[in-house]
């Protein structure tokens, strides 16, 4: 699950899951979820493969997230479904969606970057948390 | 991090400006100094951004002061409507946090001969043929299509590349800050991923906060500098706000990625990651800058695109050259930027790295950078408000460059998150409330219109009475939106 918590100039999301490759693949539809109003629509027509690398669980996050992010803007794809296998040192999984249709996606927000700012990832007696900021 | 409220000390120091003391946090270098007064401070101090001041002042090689202008708010690392200026020489660093994702987010305002009695009955459908030919909204491209070897002639080379191609002219390239162009600029340090997103970017508004507004004069305030401007009251203008689309986006991201471990490596210590910096003089810092260099150029072509297409709207709309109809660009500032700069400190005079991250270049009359139809008024500072309220434009003064290192502020600031100013909209017609007002609006979508209402921002009448009160800028003009296209 996810919920958008208040930030002045931009905007918070906060996930939660029970496993760390659950919240990479909650967090990737949060940031989808912001984007397209209505991701019911969203046909899962291609499987896009996705691999980052980087130290650390919060780089991770934000490289994955960016990664989606950078697929968006350039293949201009929306994307409903997720697969990833978190590492020590890398994430791989897939995305699941098809090319923009303006006809049919409710595109609502760009979404510019993902932010360092107040980036976390933990985990404790309830599960696995992540907060992060994006740039709109 | 939620929005929590800062609870730190903030003394006055005179009616315009409030100090956070240097022994406030360990680490701090210098003190903060936010210009606002006893209206905006209360707001100030509802979020986090007087914090992120502090964090900034932490920075190596800063002078004087982190200093946060009156429509400061918080943002990531730098606070929104903050300037720093680091000395390269005292190991000075620069942060691609103290510029943001949009690198030269800016401004410009364009004017025209037209009155408002000419364009009122028909702002409607202009407004409408500006919707459907300049390309807004997220993912949408341009009629721009530049092959990589043109795109890296506009990152080197800014608008001037467009003066050859015949979309800009020597006027354009003189009323741009810095020429339009940035030298010491090298597209080699830019990633295959920024340049791909560049190619068919250039000239679209994006979404957000970017807009196209068509603007009538409703005040003039300084006849002198207005009448250099060619600005009279019930002019039509028309103001354009973008940056440097999904390039300056990814550069900067880009950077942050190869900054990772860098400030460890040079031994600073930093409060949030997205503070993350390298010396300027150093391998990392230049090439930094230099890619920064070519995100500004970007987006100052990106403008001039836009203010072309603009300009080829007008003309067709009311069947006369845009020359014919005077659309002359007045001005256009950047608003995230850093750059290498000469201030004095303490009597010296230091050729300085200064970020403005949320705020303008504020160069008084005299200064060498100012063309010549500006040089004995003041560089033209433009400030765009909410959709619903004003827009100013102010002149320089010398004050700024004791006070502020030439730098004022940028709008109103936002004081309600994007989700709050939704929440607010609930049950309410934002377009119909601003048609009410006698502002015509097109969207994509109403959240968009929402989140930008004229209540989520600050009032831009009080800021702009600060920074003139400060002695920052003076204000010259208001101009009163009539139609407003948003990304």
């Amino acid at each position: 699950m996810y919920e958008i918590f208040d930030h002045t100039a931009d905007l918070g999301l906060r996930i939660r899951a029970g496993e760390l490759n659950d919240l990479f693949e909650e967090a990737a539809r949060a940031i989808f979820s912001v984007i397209v109003t209505n991701v019911g629509e969203i046909r899962p027509d291609e499987k896009v493969q996705l691999r980052v690398e980087a130290e650390g669980r919060e780089e991770l996050l934000h490289d994955w997230l960016a990664e989606l992010l950078y697929i968006f803007h350039t293949k201009h794809m929306v994307f409903s479904q997720f697969t990833a296998e978190v590492g020590r040192a890398n994430v791989i999984g897939t995305a699941t969606g098809e090319p923009i249709d303006p006809a049919r996606h409710e595109i609502d927000a760009e979404i510019k970057a993902i932010t360092y700012h107040g980036l976390k990832v933990e985990h404790d007696k309830a599960g696995w948390l992540a907060e992060v900021i994006v740039d709109v | 991090m939620s929005k929590q409220a800062y609870t730190g000390p903030l003394e006055q120091i005179d009616e315009c400006c409030w100090r956070i003391p240097k022994d406030y946090k360990i680490g701090m270098r210098v003190e903060g100094r936010i210009f606002a007064d006893e209206r905006l401070i209360e707001q100030i101090r509802a979020d986090q951004a007087p914090e992120q001041v502090v964090n900034v002042a932490t920075l190596p090689g800063i002078q004087t002061a982190s200093l946060a202008m009156p429509d400061i708010h918080w943002g990531y690392g730098f606070c929104i409507g903050g300037v720093c200026a680091t000395d390269p020489a005292a190991g000075g660093v620069v942060s691609p946090g103290g510029v943001g994702y949009d690198i030269n987010c800016g401004v410009r305002l364009v004017r025209t001969n037209l009155t408002l009695d000419e364009v009122r009955p028909k702002v409607e459908q202009l407004m409408d043929r500006l919707f459907r030919n300049i390309p807004a909204g997220v993912g949408r491209s341009g009629p721009y299509r530049f092959e990589s070897k043109e795109l890296m002639r506009i990152l080197h080379r800014g608008v001037r590349h467009l003066k050859k191609k015949g979309l800009a002219t020597a006027a354009d390239l003189e009323h741009t800050e810095d020429g339009g162009c940035l030298g010491d600029a090298e597209p080699e340090h830019l990633s295959e991923r920024a340049m791909r997103r560049g190619l068919d970017q250039c000239g679209t508004l994006g979404a957000g906060n970017h807009f196209i507004e068509v603007q009538v004069v409703d005040k003039v305030l300084d006849e002198k500098s207005a009448a250099a401007m060619g600005l009279t009251k019930d002019l039509v203008c028309v103001m354009i706000h973008s940056g440097s689309r999904g390039l300056g986006y990814q550069v900067c991201d880009d950077s942050l990625k190869k900054l990772r471990n860098v400030p460890a490596r040079y031994g600073i210590e930093l409060p949030d990651r997205q503070l993350a910096c390298a010396p300027v003089d150093s391998p990392e810092g230049r090439e930094y800058l230099q890619a920064m260099r070519c995100a500004a150029n970007y987006a100052w072509a990106n403008r001039q695109l836009l203010m072309w297409q603009t300009r080829q709207v007008f003309a067709e709309f009311f069947g006369r050259s845009w020359e014919s109809l005077q659309m002359d660009l007045v001005y256009d500032v950047a608003h995230n930027i850093a750059k290498m700069e000469q201030h004095t400190v303490g009597g010296l005079l230091k050729t300085l790295c200064v970020h403005r991250k949320g705020a303008t270049r504020s160069f008084p009359a005299e200064h060498p950078d100012l063309p010549p139809r500006y040089r004995s008024v003041g560089q033209p500072v433009i400030i765009p408000g909410d959709m619903g309220t004003a827009s100013w434009v102010l002149v320089g003064r010398p004050a700024s460059m004791e006070r502020s290192f030439g730098s004022s502020c940028h709008g109103a600031g936002r004081v309600m998150s994007r989700k709050a100013a939704v929440r607010h909209a609930q049950g309410r017609r934002i377009d119909r409330e601003l048609a009410e007002k006698g502002i015509v609006t097109r969207c994509r979508n109403w959240k968009g219109l929402a989140e930008e209402q004229p209540a989520a921002y600050k009032d831009v009448n009080v800021v702009v009475d600060v920074v003139d009160r400060a002695g920052l800028a003076k204000k010259v003009a208001r101009l009163r939106p009539i139609g407003v296209v948003k990304g």
